[in-house]
């Protein structure tokens, strides 16, 4: 077809000018802007070979390959995602249609992988990479919050939220991350030890806090053990709640002495947070590896992950592909329902007289199927439960996810934009108290609940079992 | 990274604001990056938070646990946040010169 070929030299051309243009640039030493959030060392040369070399190894990476050729070949473009999307339903922007941000790689990989692709060029839905593309693509993959809810109603059962992911790998090569994964996941891996950058000695001065605080608070004396080589469990938490989550962790203390569990922390490596599942497989790996190295050097028999969705997804999903060590890793949320289920831990719900409503975070829930064991434990730990509605694979983000709360610069969006669903869920909801178990998703409400001005308190599912225990 | 003048002294700042090197700050330094957190006039509450924060940096190399912050300066989280109206983890750190936080805070 005339056109279409004439299309196609035309894309020609722009790849053919690319390279000089790029020369252009260095010469002029221009630096790129990048208004959407602050970046450390963006590669600016070659951008355009390095994408597509990054994208042609995660293409042959046995991992994805399977799942990209499906969901990359399979789209009906009948964008009954976009009824899904807690974003889109809320800006009714093209960019924030999950449909539209996956075909901007589903272009590519059709341009450069498929055979129609290179001979039927834009007939077939394929595009030549430009500059500008990459570009997009920043702000188009990480105003996705990668909550999965397209991919739950997704008649061709493709998972957008996993084409996200890997276009962030993708440009990430190109070090276009925000600089707050860069920073955290530097001083996780080779600085301090954790995302928060606390030091040992700070973390034990915490610890001795929170057991001093347990028992100046309900009388208990309750133990936050460490190192304690052979234990049962290793028990190990978003770092960040030693800095903003005190009743959550005396919460979770309290339970595993009252279960009469064996546990211990330890103080080699203490971070829980794995931002690789937001932007690198490189970092997913790395930071999975420090943790179980930690379980390996204390003889645990399991892993015990405290109150966050993206750091239990990540280690259970990825222990069996990137484990150097293999440890079964189990949520808080589901030892302390089986706890209760038992009859090893007994509750009060009494104490909590409040409407007490559960917000699911995405990566417990539609990650991983974890809906009814927090909702065991809040159901016997409170009087009056309420759902939001909608619930479990059905719920929307907080607003905060694929590790958008960790960004300043996205503030404003997270506030107004990818928040307002579950604003108008909570005001439904006239609960009191919103418990949610994931750091990511309390930071979030948190934020939204003082913007909002909204009449309610956001706690962990822990938290309500500080009173409600009878220890 | 942007230098600013802050009080009197020229500080170079990241994109949101915090200094670079804690060993630059001093009480006038902490007045003028009071006044980019919407607190207009730092009081002997201010103080005595920006104090103990600086103090406990300086020992552990990081900010407090919130809570134990609240304990220790006797200052509920609820008036912690009408003193300091972007929050103890953002604002308070700031104006006491501490590196901007990192990770989930």
């Amino acid at each position: 077809m005339p056109q279409t070929a004439k299309n196609e030299n035309i894309e020609k051309g722009n790849m053919q000018k690319q390279p000089s243009e790029n020369v252009k640039n260095t010469e002029k030493k221009q630096k790129r802007n990048y208004p959407f959030f602050a970046i450390e060392n963006p590669i600016e040369e070659n951008r355009i070979p390095v994408f597509i070399k990054t994208m042609e190894a995660v293409l042959k990476d046995d991992k994805y390959r399977l799942l990209l050729d499906l969901y990359l070949n399979t789209c009906a473009s009948c964008n009954s995602c976009a009824d899904q999307c807690h974003l889109y339903q809320t800006t009714h922007e093209e960019k924030d249609l999950p449909a539209y941000r996956s075909n901007m790689l589903r272009a590519v990989y059709r341009k450069y992988f498929t055979t129609s692709g290179k001979l039927l060029g834009g007939f077939v839905g394929a595009k030549a990479l430009k500059e500008d593309d990459i570009d997009n693509m920043i702000e188009s993959f990480y105003r996705c919050t990668m909550c999965r809810r397209c991919a739950v109603e997704c008649p061709m059962g493709v998972d957008n939220a996993l084409i996200t992911r890997i276009g962030r790998c993708v440009i990430g090569e190109l070090n276009l991350a925000p600089k707050n994964f860069t920073v955290s996941s530097y001083q996780q891996l080779y600085g301090v030890g954790n995302t928060s950058s606390i030091p040992k000695e700070a973390f034990i001065d915490t610890l001795d806090f929170l057991q001093d605080e347990i028992k100046d608070m309900t009388g208990h004396s309750v133990e936050f053990p460490r190192d304690k080589v052979g234990a049962e469990y290793l028990f190990i938490a978003p770092v960040s709640d030693y800095i903003m989550e005190a009743d959550t962790l005396m919460g979770t203390a309290m339970t595993l002495q009252a279960a009469g569990a064996d546990w211990t922390i330890g103080t080699g490596y203490y971070d829980a947070i794995n931002y690789g599942l937001f932007y690198s497989d490189t970092v997913t790996a790395d930071a999975l590896n420090k943790l179980l190295a930690e379980a390996y050097r204390l003889k645990v028999k399991k892993i015990l992950i405290g109150e966050c969705g993206h750091a239990t997804k990540t280690a259970k999903l990825f222990v069996d592909v990137f484990g150097k060590h293999q440890f079964p890793i189990q949520n808080v949320m589901e030892y302390t329902a089986e706890a209760i289920k038992k009859g090893r831990v007994k509750l009060n719900p009494e104490v909590n007289q409040e409407t007490v409503t559960y917000h699911d975070p995405c990566n417990l829930g539609r990650g991983l199927g974890i809906y009814e064991p927090p909702r065991n434990i809040v159901k016997a730990a409170v009087k009056h439960f309420v759902e939001l509605q909608p619930n479990r694979e059905k719920n929307y983000c907080c607003g905060g996810g694929g590790g958008s709360v960790t960004v300043p610069d996205m503030y404003n969006f997270r506030m107004n934009l990818a928040g307002i669903k579950k604003v108008e869920q909570i005001k439904a909801s006239g609960a009191k108290y919103l418990a949610a178990p994931c750091a990511n998703c309390k930071k979030q409400l948190k934020e939204l609940v003082e913007y909002h001005k909204l009449p309610v308190t956001v706690v962990g599912v822990h938290d309500l079992l500080i009173r409600a225990l009878l220890m | 990274m942007a230098k600013v003048n802050l009080g009197g002294v020229e500080i170079e700042i990241d994109e949101d604001g915090f200094i670079q090197d804690p060993n630059v700050w001093n009480e006038k330094v902490a007045e003028a990056l009071a006044s980019t957190e919407d607190v207009p006039n730092m009081t002997e509450e201010h103080w005595k938070v920006v104090k103990y924060l600086r103090e406990y940096y300086l020992k552990y190399n990081i900010a407090p646990m919130i809570r134990k912050m609240c304990k220790d300066t006797q200052v509920d989280l609820k008036h912690m946040y009408e003193l300091f109206p972007s929050g103890p983890a953002k604002g308070a750190c700031k104006i006491a010169g501490l590196p901007k936080p990192t990770g989930c805070v």
